[in-house]
């Protein structure tokens, strides 16, 4: 049996960091989590050993967090998404997701914390006409070629890898970088143009996709503390599946749209404050698919509990 | 004129035998689902339009289909015309003329892969980024892939260099000897007579953010005659890793680069007499030319 263990989870007012310590305290009922945000928590489900606290994501708020708690495990699941590519909000982004990973790093290794796992995203390597195919964790990170405003998404993957190694004989840490996670809990972006009534489906474009159901991502958050050693690896299935299939697949009604013209009108709805992140609409012409073969000599062949198809008739229910 | 335009119609030993090779196809892909989004329907109706002028218009023949084998191979090809047709002459050939029939999967610029409608349309027919890992997840599916080591070098030459080979790439080579597969010479004759005058204006290419930009008298080639001639397999050193020095993978491109070579000169010589004007002189320059240097 696992020895107790207090459990730091970053980010406690996303479905995802919901259903991942929801996982945690059904294998584990007697462990504690201590879920933090700086987004309102009243909305996290009440469970034992889970304690909820909004907390503004300052150094003195997580020294304090820090010096109150020894944590054993870190969860950091606090990346802040890509709303909007205004100057200030990516300052505020990069000190955030670069500056506050540092600083939530440094922390856990004065503390002893003996593991750490990290959500980054795929989206680091960018959605490029001349990704190879399935690309590997060892691939170059290449997208803040076409999207500089993505710096700060690249940076704290490296932030983190870099650490990793560094610490890898007192802590282990695993770096995770999922495919698109969909699912009626999660609000991310992929999820909301899936799920809408209508959708811009490109006639020009059909790129592939690769689309892992959220509670598959919880479970491999939480198969990361004991199954997955010191490492960065890509999450996603087997499956791929093209656009069009997907919008299929789901229901959503394409409004086939040539993608030639989506900067365009980009730049017009962004005067009508309606944007849509520049970098998105890249992944609407080109593929992204990634590799899951290191996740797969650790977890084994089939470590999904949802097929690509199953994942989208999922969020339908949304 | 009726007759003329009944010639560009599929004809009915061409539509059986099509739907035939189709439903063969069909079988053997039925298990396998492509990432590039390769669309067995979609390449039977494009081929099916495409087959009357493979026939009548350019008149293709097909030397040494014997040689093809039911394996993998790395189809290495010169690269002649200022656009790619001869990659779809040579996928039709492989599909038409070839027993039993196979999908070559052509490589394509990294620019192509990026226009709209084109790229998706190439990659539904079963062409795909010319990359290292490409090829390498292709071969290990039992496929086989089509590579023009000359790169875009080969389909922009100027009128006096047609049928002059740019020198290979070795990049196909290393992934041969790393998947241990097989080169399969193959030799284009005809296609550089489609656009018979072009000047190549590099600047402007480069201006337009194009790899090349062949400015030609005819937009629509011209109906040259076809011959595709299939070379015996160059087989794989099995002491050379494709990690080898350059100076040992070179001796081995410049091998196969002289196969196609001679193959060339060899097809020049057998041409039929189309387009005389343009023919004669070209082919006297080239085997002129290369008797003069002779084989590296």
């Amino acid at each position: 049996m696992s020895q107790k263990k207090k459990i730091l989870l970053i980010g406690i007012a996303g479905g995802l960091a919901q259903m991942t310590a929801r996982l945690i305290l059904t294998e584990h009922p007697d462990w504690e989590i201590i879920g933090i945000d700086s987004r309102d928590v009243s909305n996290v489900p009440v469970l034992n050993n889970l304690t909820p606290i909004n907390l503004k994501y300052s150094r003195g708020n997580f020294e304090n967090l820090f010096r109150t708690h020894h944590f054993d495990v870190v969860y950091h699941l606090g990346r802040i998404s890509h709303s909007s590519n205004e100057h200030n909000v990516l300052a505020k982004r990069i000190d955030l997701s670069v500056m506050g990973t540092n600083r939530i790093l440094e922390l856990c290794e004065r503390s002893g914390v003996k593991k750490v796992v990290i959500l980054s995203t795929f989206h680091v390597y960018g959605a490029l006409p001349d990704n190879s195919i399935f690309l590997k964790e060892d691939a170059p990170l290449r997208a803040s070629i076409r999207h500089p405003e993505l710096r700060d998404v690249i940076e704290m993957d490296q932030i983190c890898t870099n650490w990793m190694w560094k610490n890898q004989n007192s802590i282990s840490t695993v770096v995770l970088r999922p495919c698109n996670i969909i699912g009626t809990q999660i609000q991310n972006a992929m999820t909301k143009f899936l799920s809408g009534p209508v959708a811009l489906s490109p006639i020009d474009y059909n790129p592939f996709f690769q689309f892992i159901h959220e509670f598959d991502m919880a479970h491999i958050l939480y198969r990361a503390l004991e199954s997955l050693p010191t490492g960065t690896y890509n999450v996603a299935g087997s499956d791929f599946i093209s656009l069009r299939d997907a919008l299929n697949e789901v229901g959503t009604k394409g409004i086939p749209f040539p993608m030639v013209l989506a900067g365009g009108l980009n730049s017009a709805l962004k005067k009508l404050n309606i944007e849509v992140p520049e970098y998105l609409l890249d992944y609407l012409k080109f593929s992204c698919l990634i590799s899951n073969k290191e996740l797969e000599k650790h977890l084994g062949p089939k470590f999904l509990r949802f097929s690509i198809k199953e994942a989208l008739e999922l969020i339908k229910l949304r | 004129m009726l007759k003329l335009g009944e010639s560009f119609l599929l004809s009915i030993e061409d539509e059986i035998k099509i739907n035939q090779i189709f439903a063969e196809l069909k079988e053997k892909y039925k298990d396998y689902k492509d990432p590039w989004g390769f669309n067995l329907e979609l390449c039977e109706k494009t081929l099916k339009k495409i087959v009357p002028f493979y026939r009548s218009y350019f008149k293709v023949r097909v030397f040494g289909a014997e040689n093809v084998k039911d394996q993998s191979y790395i189809v290495t090809s010169n690269h002649t015309g200022q656009l790619p047709l001869d990659a779809i002459l040579i996928t039709i050939a492989f599909l038409l003329d070839v027993a039993p029939p196979r999908v070559l999967r052509a490589m394509v610029e990294r620019f192509m892969a990026q226009l709209p409608f084109i790229g998706d349309f190439a990659a539904q027919t079963g062409s795909i980024l010319g990359d290292r890992a490409n090829c390498a997840y292709l071969i290990e599916h039992g496929e086989s892939i089509l590579v023009f080591p000359e790169g875009v070098r080969g389909i922009s030459k100027n009128t006096p260099d047609y049928y002059k080979l740019r020198s290979f790439s070795e990049g196909f080579y290393r992934i041969a000897l790393q998947k241990k597969t097989p080169i399969l010479p193959v030799c284009v004759i005809g296609a550089e007579e489609m656009f018979p005058f072009v000047f190549h204006s590099k600047r402007l290419a480069r201006l337009l953010k194009v790899p090349a930009l062949p400015l030609t008298a005819n937009l629509f080639p011209l109906p040259s005659p076809i011959d595709i001639y299939i070379g015996k397999e160059i087989p794989i050193p099995a002491h050379l890793e494709h990690e080898a020095s350059d100076k040992e993978i070179k001796e081995n491109v410049f091998h196969i680069e002289n196969t196609i070579k001679r193959m060339l000169i060899h097809g020049l010589k057998h041409r039929r007499p189309f387009f005389d004007t343009v023919r004669k002189p070209i082919s006297k320059f080239v085997i002129k030319e290369f008797r003069n240097k002779g084989d590296r």
